[in-house]
């Protein structure tokens, strides 16, 4: 299978780099035929990324062990969804993975636009399958699949079949590393698509708004995909490391998020442009930075420039991508500047206090997190480099910098979506904060004499509270004047609201969300642990949990030995639940890992940790947090997702609007028939 | 027209009554709507000059609190110490790196038997019980492990940038949007409306002589 999948690789390389020139030539010549051409190429390079893919999955699940990819992540006892998953595990794999699903993304543009913009779609293919040919060429010369594995002796190499593989790394078994990284590729590499037909309208000159129309779902996607990728390894990190945390401003982290802050700066600008034909150049920059940071976030994954315990693999592909980065952005800010006489605004700033001018300081906030966190990741490199000193840039710096611009951001949430396009009166301002205002203020006070002393924890909360009583608030309105004039009754008022207008009501719906997930965030400010060396009859005390250690029981399976802590909770006294936290030795690998045993309510989680045995008493050592609010963080990322799956189902207003044009252009074509 | 009305969403029902109440000239204004569009502009002129008077105030309002609370809020924030507090392994832990190259804070180094963490702890423990404060504990473990073991570099020198540089972002970012808005405002009010692309004499030839090249003119 290693001949197939080679095959398949050099066959994707020639297939890229050939649509990457047909595509230009084709746009160039306006030739339909030669675009044609290179549409099918996409096609081509699709099929032969997944042949590339099948044969190395294969290879896999039947333990083919002449292979080195697969000696070196997988074994023969890794239960099945965990093997399907190794395919991403190493390097080289996940190279591969993130080409496969670029070579997705690229088949479904060309064959989403077969008969739409086809002026665009030349130079689309062309960019796209230009990034196809750079990772085409990165997996196969530089980090391939398919090497067979080579004993070295003194007559030299030769190859051989070790009898079983080195399996899975120990902290990538657990299930959400089954589905967070092909989240978070899909997020990174979606990105790839309103780059190209940025760059197409760029080269086009065709910059009005189709292009913004064309991308804003393709844009909405690979953002919501990243948003679910960051809180899976959250929940990830949450459950295996075992430290009690989902985020902690790991470099691998702050890559991911980077991207991610940088699309939502986009997906809030460009409805400006499509409102108000402002901020044109604005939107081309913002989605070169988000193109560019997502391949910027694969480099730093992959290239071990900066120490994670999220990098599973690092290699010296590093100079590969500083070169690609380079020509991303050399290529895409000279187009920009070339075509700034073309990118002119159409309508002039009536006032500050209205949409315009919330969307104008959510982007500065947004991009000056991304700068801050950008410059934080990056910093110990940079003094490495200017001052050959190794620094450490950690937690209680992000926390220090991006903590008051979240709060910004926070308010942003509620006060932006309040205020009138163009120019919002004063009254107005008074009529749509003044509720909002005052049951903040009373929640506020309410949680101060409740002891909520945290400042940040404060202000979040209170907030929190503004934002969700404004965000509320429009809904009232709307369903109450439904109600009112089309006498229907709340719910249907709600549900015919909501489909009328779906992209602004989903808005609204992930800014619900985002507030859900701030609570969860403030939580973190009340957390209490306790650690303690336990065995049967021992006592622990945290808050107001008293845990009973019934015993210690040790096992083994074929995938790893585990010696597990049997936990009675109780709370006030009263049976609570039991709790079951294991160390675990995985055999393969010959290394050891946690599994932490949670029980979660809406208002905190019980979180303990089998932390190893003392060698001295032989007892184990369990550690114990009491972590608050954290069910919200996965709730608000669910209700995000939900609100931006609800963003991307057209409205009964886009619908009314696509049959118009669609009648429209049936008349058009029985007048031309005459 | 009455009839026409009440079809209407209630959504935009909605933003009619927020434009009746305010002089608010929205590009869907109710009158333009109901077939009062050249009304709407003469009075959209004649408030306009009202609100040109009153808007560069507002503007500069606008900008200055809330570059002010960000500003303050970033300031605050970063000056923010925690305070005299009492040196514990668990407040140090957060503060300081695992060194067997987790990449993670001594508290949340994952591996569950790490011969540094349980050194470094170690340390810890002997320097709490020495009576010492948490600076100098920090002092001694960057003396013992390197200076990368702390959180966050020391503020002085070249690492004072880390601080500095995220500010500095935000007033230039600030610095971007003024201009931007500047730049839109200085825009006469009386500007005509954007022409179409179609409308465009340049385009119009190439678009006829492509006609021509394509057998269509």
């Amino acid at each position: 299978m290693n001949q197939v999948g080679s095959v398949g690789l050099i066959a994707s390389l020639a297939f890229a780099a050939y649509a990457l020139v047909a595509g230009a030539v084709g746009g160039k010549l306006r030739s339909p035929r030669i675009t044609r051409s290179a549409e099918r190429a996409t096609w081509g390079f699709f099929l032969m990324v997944t042949l590339a893919v099948v044969a190395l999955e294969y290879m896999i699940l039947t333990n083919d062990f002449h292979n080195a990819y697969v000696a070196e992540h997988s074994n023969r006892d890794l239960l099945t969804y965990y093997k399907v998953a190794a395919l991403w595990a190493g390097q080289e794999g996940s190279l591969l993975f993130w080409t496969w699903l670029l070579s997705i993304y690229s088949a479904l543009v060309v064959w989403q636009n077969r008969r739409k913009n086809r002026q665009l779609m030349p130079y689309v293919v062309s960019v796209l399958m230009g990034v196809g040919t750079f990772f085409s060429l990165l997996v196969f010369f530089v980090a391939n699949p398919f090497q067979e594995l080579s004993l070295v002796t003194s007559t030299g190499s030769q190859a051989f079949s070790a009898p079983d593989g080195n399996g899975l790394n120990p902290l990538l078994q657990y299930h959400s590393m089954v589905i967070h990284p092909p989240m978070l590729y899909l997020g990174y590499v979606g990105m790839v698509v309103p780059f190209a037909f940025a760059m197409a309208a760029l080269i086009t000159r065709q910059l009005g708004d189709n292009w913004i129309r064309t991308t804003r779902r393709w844009t909405m996607v690979p953002w919501m995909l990243l948003g679910c990728g960051i809180l899976l390894g959250g929940n990830w990190a949450y459950a295996v490391l075992g430290w009690g945390g989902y985020w902690g401003w790991d470099p691998v982290e702050n890559a991911s998020l980077l991207p991610w802050l940088s699309g939502t700066a986009f997906l809030h600008s460009v409805m400006i442009q499509e409102k108000r034909g402002m901020l044109k150049v604005w939107n081309v920059a913002l989605v070169i930075l988000t193109f560019f940071l997502s391949i910027f976030g694969t480099f730093l994954t992959r290239s071990g420039i900066v120490s994670s315990v999220h990098a599973f693999a690092q290699s010296n592909i590093g100079p590969f991508f500083a070169v690609f980065l380079a020509i991303i952005l050399f290529f895409s800010v000279t187009l920009l500047f070339l075509r700034l006489d073309h990118l002119k605004s159409e309508h002039k700033l009536d006032s500050m206090v209205s949409r315009e001018s919330g969307f104008l300081f959510n982007n500065w906030i947004l991009l000056a997190l991304v700068f801050a966190v950008f410059w934080g990741t990056l910093f110990p490199v940079i003094s490495k480099a200017v001052e050959n000193a190794t620094v450490t840039v950690g937690a209680p710096f992000f926390n220090k910098v991006a903590i008051p611009m979240g709060l910004l951001l926070l308010l942003l949430t509620g006060a932006g979506p309040l205020l009138a396009w163009r120019k919002t009166s004063f009254r107005s301002l008074k009529r749509n904060f003044t509720l909002p205002l005052i049951v903040a203020l009373v929640a506020g006070g309410t949680m101060f004499a409740e002891g909520v002393r945290n400042l940040y924890a404060w202000m979040t909360l209170f907030l929190s509270v503004f934002v969700l009583v404004c965000i509320l608030g429009e809904f009232w309105k709307g369903a109450r004047t439904r109600m009112r004039t089309a006498k229907e009754n709340f719910a249907l008022a709600i549900y015919n609201l909501t489909m009328r207008n779906t992209r602004r009501y989903g808005g609204y719906i992930v800014h619900i969300g985002i507030v859900l997930l701030f609570i969860g965030f403030a939580g973190q400010a009340f957390k209490t642990d306790a650690k303690g060396l336990m065995q049967e009859g021992d006592l622990l005390t945290v808050k107001n949990y008293m845990l009973r250690c019934d015993g210690l029981i040790t096992g083994d399976n074929p995938n790893y030995e585990y010696t597990r802590a049997l936990i009675t909770v109780t709370k006030n006294g009263e049976a609570f639940t039991s709790m079951h936290p294991e160390k675990r030795f995985y055999k393969a690998s010959q290394q050891p890992t946690s599994y932490v045993a949670i029980h979660p309510t809406l208002s905190e989680d019980l979180y303990a940790v089998l932390a190893g045995m003392d060698p001295d008493t032989g007892k184990a050592i369990i550690q114990v947090f009491v972590n608050p609010l954290v069910m919200w963080v996965w709730i608000g990322g669910v209700v995000t997702l939900l609100g931006t799956l609800l963003a991307l189902v057209p409205s009964r207003v886009e619908r009314e609007m696509a049959e118009m044009r669609q009648a429209q252009e049936l008349a058009v074509q029985a007048g031309d028939a005459y | 027209m009455t009839s026409d009305k009440q079809k209407k969403s209630s959504d935009e029902w909605h933003v009619m009554s927020d434009k009746q109440k305010s002089p608010n000239f929205g590009v869907r204004s109710p009158m333009s709507q109901v077939g009062f569009a050249h009304r709407s502009s003469l009075v959209t002129r004649h408030y306009s000059c009202h609100f040109a008077r009153q808007s560069s105030l507002t503007t500069r309002h606008c900008f200055f609190w809330f570059g002010v609370l960000a500003a303050s809020l970033l300031a605050a924030s970063v000056a923010r110490g925690d305070g005299p507090r009492k040196p514990t392994l668990e407040a140090i832990g957060n503060e300081v790196q695992c060194t067997c190259g987790c990449n993670a804070p001594l508290n949340q180094c994952p591996h569950l038997d790490c011969a540094q963490k349980a050194e470094m702890q170690a340390f810890l423990k002997k320097e709490i019980a020495e009576g010492k404060d948490e600076t100098a504990i920090l002092q001694d473990l960057s003396l013992r492990y390197g200076v990368q073991v702390l959180s966050t570099p020391p503020a002085h020198g070249f690492n004072l940038a880390i601080w500095i540089l995220p500010g500095v972002g935000l007033l230039v970012g600030l610095g971007i949007v003024m201009v931007i808005v500047r730049r839109w405002k200085r825009k006469p009010a009386g500007a005509p409306a954007p022409t179409f692309a179609a409308n465009d004499p340049k385009i119009l030839t190439a678009v006829e002589e492509e006609m021509k090249s394509t057998g269509l003119g």
